[in-house]
C-alpha cells in the first residue's frame, strides 16, 4: 500500500515525524530497552546488585508448564473474545444500516460500553456474575452450583470473555457501520436491481467491500485482548481459579509486580512481544494482500 | 492545553505553598483501602492536627501489594516516601533491600524512646531480624480467630467452640444432621490455612526455622499433618458441611458468616468490627481460639497486617517529622488505642492492651471477645517454628499454594498432588530468589 | 434506499432489540445497584428495581472519592491526551503516508510496535523515566563523551507526567494512516498541479477530509485516557491535588486478604460517577461522527 503521488521535502516529512518519535523513545523504546536488559540478567527489586544470566531467565520460562499454560489461556481469549465481538458487531452493522425506523438509536447506544474504564467494566461484572450476589445468582438458586467462576475455571474464562467481548462490541461497531455506510448506494442498488436480495447483498457485496476494516478490527482486537485484558483479569478473577484466567499480560504483571522477579517479567514481556509482532505481521502479509481496498 | 495545565500547576502550587510554609512534611504511603484506608488517612490527620511543626503527606496506594510496588518503582527513581506501610509477606524484601532504615537504630538515632520488650512476642518476631532486632513498627496487626454462631451449635447441644480439629470435623457433622445447610465457610488463604495452622499446632511450613535461618530454606508444608487438614476440608466440603466463600464469589468468608448462611469461618480479628456492622439482626456469635490438633500442645498464632517501614535517603529534617509521626501512631493512647478502636485490629504492646483493658474496652458488648486475638498470639512461649515466616518472594509462594488448592477442590488433582506442586514450584522461587540475592544474607 | 420484506424487517427489530437490552443490562444493574443499601444489595436474587437510597449511596460515594477535585483533574488529563494525540498522529501519519523516503517503512514499525507492550509490563522503569524525563538522553549525550548538563525534569505528581507518556502510543496513527491511504491519490495529484505544497495540501485537503476520523479519534482517546488507571494510582502520590476520577475505584475495589467485604452500593456508586463522562462524551460526540458520516452519504 504506497501512495503514487507523494510529496519529497524530507526536512518536512522529519518534522512532522518528530514529536511521535521523540515521545516513542522516551516513553516506550528506553524504558522497553532497560527491561531486556534485565531479561539476561538477574534483577533484584530495589536495584543494586544484577547480574548477567543469558538465557537463564528465558529457560525458566520455557521451562515452565504453568507459562505454557498462560499461552494457551490467551490465545484461546483473544480468538473467542475478538471472534465473539467481531461476529455480533457486523451482524449488529449489517442491519443497523438497512436502516429501519429506530435505527439511529442503535448508532448511538451500542458503543457506550467501550466507553467504559476496564476496571469499572471488571467491577460491574464481578458483580453481575458472582454466584452469591448480583444478578446472575438467581440461577444457582434454581440449579445450585451451576454457575461459580471462583470455583469452576470454565466459567471464570467465560466471564472474562463476555466481559472483553461486550467491552469490543461497540467499538467495532462503529467501525463496521461506517464502512457500510462509506459504500457507495450504486453497488447496492445494482445488486438489487440485478435481484439480489438482502441478505444475499449482505454476504456477497458489502461484506467483501468492508474487509479492509475487517482486517484493521482484527488486528487491534487481538492485540486489545492480549495486551488491555489486564485491567478485567486483574479485577475479576485475580487469573483464579486455579488459573484457569492467568492470560500472559496477567502473569507477567504478577512474576514481575507482585513477586517482585522483575527477571523473569521481562522475559516473557519480550515474548509476548514477539509473539505480538509475529501474529501483526501474519494478519499484514496474509490478510491486507487479500483485502479489497477501494 | 499545556499552557492551561501549566496555569493550573502554578494555581495548586501556589496554593498548598502558601498555607503550611513552615512546617516540615515528609511522605507516608499506606496500603489498606476502604474503610481501613479511611481510617489511617484520619491518622495522619488527627497527628498533622496535634502538633504545627510537621505535616504528614499521606497517600493511600490501592492496596498492600501496590503499596510495596510502588515505593519499589519510587526507591529506584529516588521518589520513595520516607514511610511506608509494609504488608507480611514484603518483610524479606524489605530487610534484603539495602533501602531502608531500620527501626531499632532509627529509634536511637532519633530518640524515639521505644521499649521493644513490651511488644507482644508473637508480633515482635514476625519483624525482627533472625537476631531479634525490630527492623520495622508493627502498626496494624491482627492474628486468626475461630467465628461461630452460637444459635447453630446451640442446636447441637453445645455452648462451646470446638478445641480441636477432629472436634470440630465432629460438630461439623452434628450440624448438617441438625440441620444447617452450610457449618463452615473456607477460602484457600494461605495465611490462614497453611501459615497459621502451621504455627499453632508447632509444624514446620520450611526448613531451617522457616526462613529465619537464611535463604537457603526448602519448604516442607507437604510432608506435615498440613496436608491432612487440607483434605479434612475437601471431604467436609464434598459432603456439603464446608463451603468456599471469596471474594470472587460475590461473598467472601465474612458476609457469609455475618449474614447468617455459614455457621462457622476463620479469619482475622480485624474483621470483628466488620461482622458487627454488617451482621444480620440477632445474630448470635462469638469469637474463639482457631482449633488445633492436639488440644494439649497450641502454640502462639502469628500475626497479620502490616508495619511501618522508615526508607534511607531522606534528610534530617525528613526523619524528625516522621519520627514524630511514628511516635504519635505507635504511642498506646494516640496509635494503639485509636487503631483498636476504629477497626478490629489489636493491640501491639502489653502497654497497649492494659491501656484498653483499664478503660474497660473489653467490656463493651460489641468487642467482647476481642482479648481472645491476644490470648491466642500469647498461647505460649515464641517457638522456632511460631516466630513467623520468612522466605523470599513469599507473595509467589501464596498464589502457588492458593491455585494448586483451587485445582484440587475443583477435583483436577488430588490433594497430595497440589500441595507437592505447590511445594516444588515454591522450591523453584526459593531458589530463584536466592541466586538473584547471591552474595546477600538475612540479617 | 429502503426496501420492505416484512419477516426481514421483523427479524432485524427483534435482533436489534434483544442486542440492545443485553448490551444496556450491565448498565442497569450497576444503577440499580448502587441505588438500594447494603443488605438489599446482597440479597438473591438481587432486586431489578432501583431502590430509595442513589442519591445517599451517590453522594456518599462522591465524598469518599473526592470527585469535586478529581473529575477536574481527569478531564484536564483527557482533553490534554486527546489534544495532543490528534496533532501528533495525524502529523506522524501524513509523513509516513505522504512522503516518499526510505525510513518510512522502519518508522511506521517504529510506531506500530509500541501497541504491543502495554504499560502495565513496563512500568517500573517507564516511571524510572517520568521521574527524570532527560535521563535516556543524558545518558546518550554520555555515551558520546559529551557532558552536556541537562536539568533534571520531574514529571511525578503533574498533568504533563500524566498526559505526555499517554500520548505515546500508536492508536492514533494507525488510524490516521488506515484513512489517508484510502484517500484517492487524485487529489494528492491535483493539488500538486496547483502549486500548494505538503503544509498547504494538510492543512486545507487533508485535515477537512478527516473530521469525522478526527471526532471518532477524539472519542477513543478520550475515552481511553479518562480510563486509565494504573499509570495515574503510581505516578500521582499527591492525591489531594492531581489524583484523576478512575484512580477512585480504588477506594471501593473490594480488599485483598483482610480487607472489608465488598460494599456493592457504594462501589457501583462510584462506578457510576467514573463512567459518567465518557459516556456522555461518547453519546456527544459520536453523534457527531456518525452524523458526519451520513452526510458524506451519496
Amino acid at each position: 500500500m504506497e501512495k503514487r503521488a507523494t510529496f519529497s521535502n524530507l526536512w518536512l516529512a522529519a518534522a512532522f515525524i518528530a514529536p511521535q518519535m521523540l515521545l516513542i523513545f522516551t516513553f516506550f523504546y528506553w524504558p522497553t530497552g532497560e527491561a531486556l536488559y534485565w531479561a539476561v540478567s538477574l534483577e533484584a527489586p530495589f536495584g543494586g546488585s544484577n547480574e548477567w544470566v543469558g538465557w537463564l531467565n528465558f529457560q525458566t520460562v520455557f521451562s515452565d508448564p504453568k507459562y505454557w499454560d498462560s499461552v494457551r489461556v490467551s490465545l484461546l481469549f483473544a480468538l473467542s473474545s475478538t471472534a465473539l465481538s467481531l461476529g455480533i458487531a457486523v451482524l449488529l452493522a449489517l442491519f443497523v444500516d438497512r436502516r429501519l425506523a429506530g435505527h439511529q438509536v442503535y448508532k448511538f447506544t451500542f458503543f457506550l460500553p467501550y466507553a467504559l474504564a476496564a476496571p469499572a467494566v471488571g467491577l460491574a461484572f464481578r458483580f453481575i456474575f458472582s454466584p452469591d450476589a448480583g444478578f446472575v445468582s438467581a440461577v444457582n438458586r434454581i440449579w445450585p452450583g451451576l454457575w461459580n467462576p471462583a470455583f469452576n475455571g470454565n466459567d471464570a474464562f467465560i466471564m472474562i470473555v463476555l466481559a472483553q467481548a461486550w467491552m469490543m462490541v461497540g467499538y467495532n461497531f462503529i467501525f463496521f457501520l461506517a464502512a457500510l455506510q462509506s459504500i457507495p448506494r450504486t453497488v447496492s442498488e445494482a445488486g438489487a436491481m440485478d435481484g439480489a436480495g438482502v441478505l444475499r447483498r449482505m454476504w456477497d457485496i458489502q461484506l467483501p467491500l468492508i474487509t479492509p476494516t475487517l482486517f484493521f478490527l482484527i488486528v487491534i482486537n487481538i492485540t486489545d485482548s492480549f495486551v488491555n485484558s489486564f485491567g478485567i483479569v486483574d479485577i475479576t478473577t485475580g487469573g483464579g481459579p486455579a488459573r484457569a484466567t492467568e492470560v500472559m499480560v496477567y502473569k507477567i504483571y504478577f512474576d514481575g509486580f507482585r513477586g517482585k522477579d522483575y527477571s523473569l517479567a521481562a522475559a516473557q514481556s519480550i515474548v509476548l512481544m514477539l509473539l505480538i509482532i509475529a501474529l501483526t505481521f501474519i494478519q499484514f502479509r496474509f490478510i491486507e494482500r487479500r483485502v479489497h481496498y477501494s | 492545553m499545556k499552557r492551561l495545565a501549566l496555569l493550573a500547576m502554578a494555581a495548586t502550587a501556589f496554593a498548598t505553598g502558601a498555607s503550611a510554609a513552615e512546617r516540615t512534611k515528609f511522605e507516608f504511603w499506606y496500603g489498606l483501602t476502604g474503610d481501613l484506608g479511611e481510617v489511617v488517612a484520619n491518622h495522619c490527620k488527627l497527628f498533622n492536627e496535634s502538633q504545627d511543626k510537621y505535616e504528614a503527606i499521606c497517600t493511600g496506594q490501592g492496596g498492600y501489594d501496590k503499596a510495596e510496588q510502588n515505593t519499589i518503582a519510587a526507591f529506584r527513581a529516588k521518589q520513595h516516601p520516607t514511610v511506608v506501610q509494609i504488608y507480611d509477606a514484603g518483610t524479606v524484601n524489605f530487610m534484603l533491600s539495602g533501602a531502608i532504615y531500620p527501626a531499632n537504630k532509627f529509634a536511637k538515632d532519633y530518640n524515639l524512646d521505644i521499649d521493644w520488650s513490651k511488644y507482644f512476642p508473637g508480633i515482635a518476631n514476625y519483624y525482627a531480624t533472625s537476631k531479634g532486632e525490630m527492623w520495622s513498627f508493627p502498626y496494624n496487626s491482627s492474628t486468626a480467630v475461630l467465628y461461630w454462631n452460637k444459635d447453630a451449635w446451640a442446636k447441637i447441644g453445645k455452648d462451646k467452640a470446638p478445641a480441636t480439629w477432629a472436634e470440630f470435623g465432629e460438630d461439623l457433622k452434628a450440624l448438617k444432621a441438625a440441620g444447617v445447610d452450610c457449618g463452615f465457610a473456607f477460602d484457600f488463604d494461605s495465611w490462614m490455612n497453611l501459615e497459621q495452622f502451621s504455627a499453632i499446632n508447632g509444624i514446620p511450613l520450611a526448613t531451617l526455622e522457616n526462613g529465619y535461618g537464611g535463604l537457603g530454606a526448602e519448604i516442607a508444608f507437604n510432608k506435615t499433618a498440613f496436608v491432612d487438614h487440607m483434605k479434612d476440608f475437601k471431604a467436609w466440603m464434598d459432603a456439603g458441611y464446608a463451603r468456599i466463600q471469596t471474594n470472587q464469589t460475590g461473598k467472601n468468608l465474612i458476609q457469609s458468616f455475618a449474614d447468617g448462611t455459614c455457621a462457622s469461618t476463620t479469619s482475622s480479628i480485624a474483621n470483628h468490627g466488620t461482622v458487627h456492622n454488617t451482621q444480620v439482626a440477632g445474630l448470635n456469635w462469638d469469637v474463639a481460639k482457631l482449633p488445633v490438633i492436639d488440644a494439649s500442645k497450641r502454640t502462639n498464632s502469628i500475626v497479620g497486617g502490616a508495619s511501618l517501614w522508615v526508607m534511607e535517603g531522606k534528610s534530617k529534617e525528613e526523619y524528625e517529622a516522621a519520627a514524630a509521626f511514628l511516635k504519635y501512631v505507635t504511642a498506646p493512647d494516640t496509635g494503639e488505642k485509636y487503631i483498636a478502636e476504629n477497626t478490629g485490629y489489636i493491640p501491639v504492646t502489653t502497654a497497649g492492651f492494659e491501656l484498653l483493658k483499664s478503660e474497660g474496652f473489653y467490656n463493651d458488648p460489641k468487642r467482647s471477645g476481642r482479648e481472645t486475638a491476644i490470648e491466642s498470639l500469647t498461647a505460649s512461649d515464641v517457638t522456632p517454628l511460631s516466630r513467623g515466616i520468612r522466605l523470599g518472594n513469599f507473595t509467589s509462594i501464596r498464589a502457588e499454594v492458593r491455585s494448586e488448592l483451587e485445582a484440587a477442590f475443583a477435583g483436577q488433582k488430588t490433594v497430595e498432588q497440589a500441595i507437592d506442586a505447590a511445594a516444588d514450584r515454591s522450591n523453584q522461587i526459593l531458589r530463584r530468589y536466592e541466586q538473584t540475592f547471591k552474595g546477600k544474607t538475612l540479617p | 434506499m429502503v426496501e420492505r420484506n416484512p419477516i426481514l424487517d421483523t427479524f432485524t427489530h427483534a435482533l436489534l432489540i434483544i442486542s440492545l437490552i443485553a448490551l444496556l443490562i450491565p448498565f442497569w444493574i450497576v444503577f440499580v445497584a448502587a441505588s438500594h443499601d447494603f443488605h438489599t444489595v446482597n440479597q438473591v436474587p438481587m432486586p431489578l428495581w432501583p431502590g430509595s437510597h442513589f442519591f445517599e449511596n451517590i453522594s456518599t460515594a462522591w465524598v469518599q472519592g473526592n470527585f469535586s477535585r478529581v473529575m477536574l483533574n481527569s478531564m484536564i488529563v483527557a482533553v490534554g491526551v486527546t489534544g495532543g494525540k490528534i496533532l501528533i498522529a495525524s502529523l506522524s501519519a501524513f509523513s509516513i503516508v505522504y512522503f516518499n523516503y526510505r525510513l518510512r517503512t522502519l518508522m511506521f514499525w517504529l510506531i506500530f510496535i509500541t501497541l504491543m507492550l502495554p504499560l502495565e509490563v513496563r512500568i517500573v522503569p517507564t516511571y524510572a523515566v517520568a521521574a527524570d524525563v532527560l535521563r535516556p538522553y543524558r545518558e546518550i549525550l554520555n555515551l558520546f563523551g559529551l557532558s552536556i548538563g541537562l536539568p533534571e525534569w520531574n514529571m511525578l505528581n503533574s498533568y504533563s507526567g500524566l498526559i505526555l507518556p499517554l500520548i505515546a502510543t500508536a492508536t492514533g496513527t494507525f488510524l490516521y494512516r488506515q484513512f489517508f491511504l484510502t484517500v484517492p491519490d487524485e487529489l494528492t495529484e491535483a493539488a500538486k498541479m496547483d502549486g500548494s505544497g505538503p503544509i498547504r495540501f494538510f492543512l486545507e485537503v487533508l485535515l477537512p477530509l478527516s473530521k469525522t476520523n478526527m471526532a471518532a479519534l477524539a472519542t477513543i482517546m478520550f475515552v481511553w485516557s479518562w480510563n486509565q488507571y494504573l499509570w495515574p494510582l503510581l505516578i500521582i502520590t499527591d492525591q489531594a491535588h492531581y489524583a484523576t476520577a478512575t484512580m477512585q475505584l480504588q477506594k471501593v475495589v473490594p480488599g485483598p486478604v483482610f480487607g472489608d467485604p465488598p460494599i456493592w452500593n457504594i462501589a457501583m456508586a462510584s462506578n457510576l460517577i467514573v463512567l459518567t463522562p465518557p459516556v456522555l462524551v461518547t453519546i456527544l460526540l459520536q453523534r457527531w461522527f456518525v452524523r458526519g458520516l451520513i452526510s458524506t452519504d451519496k
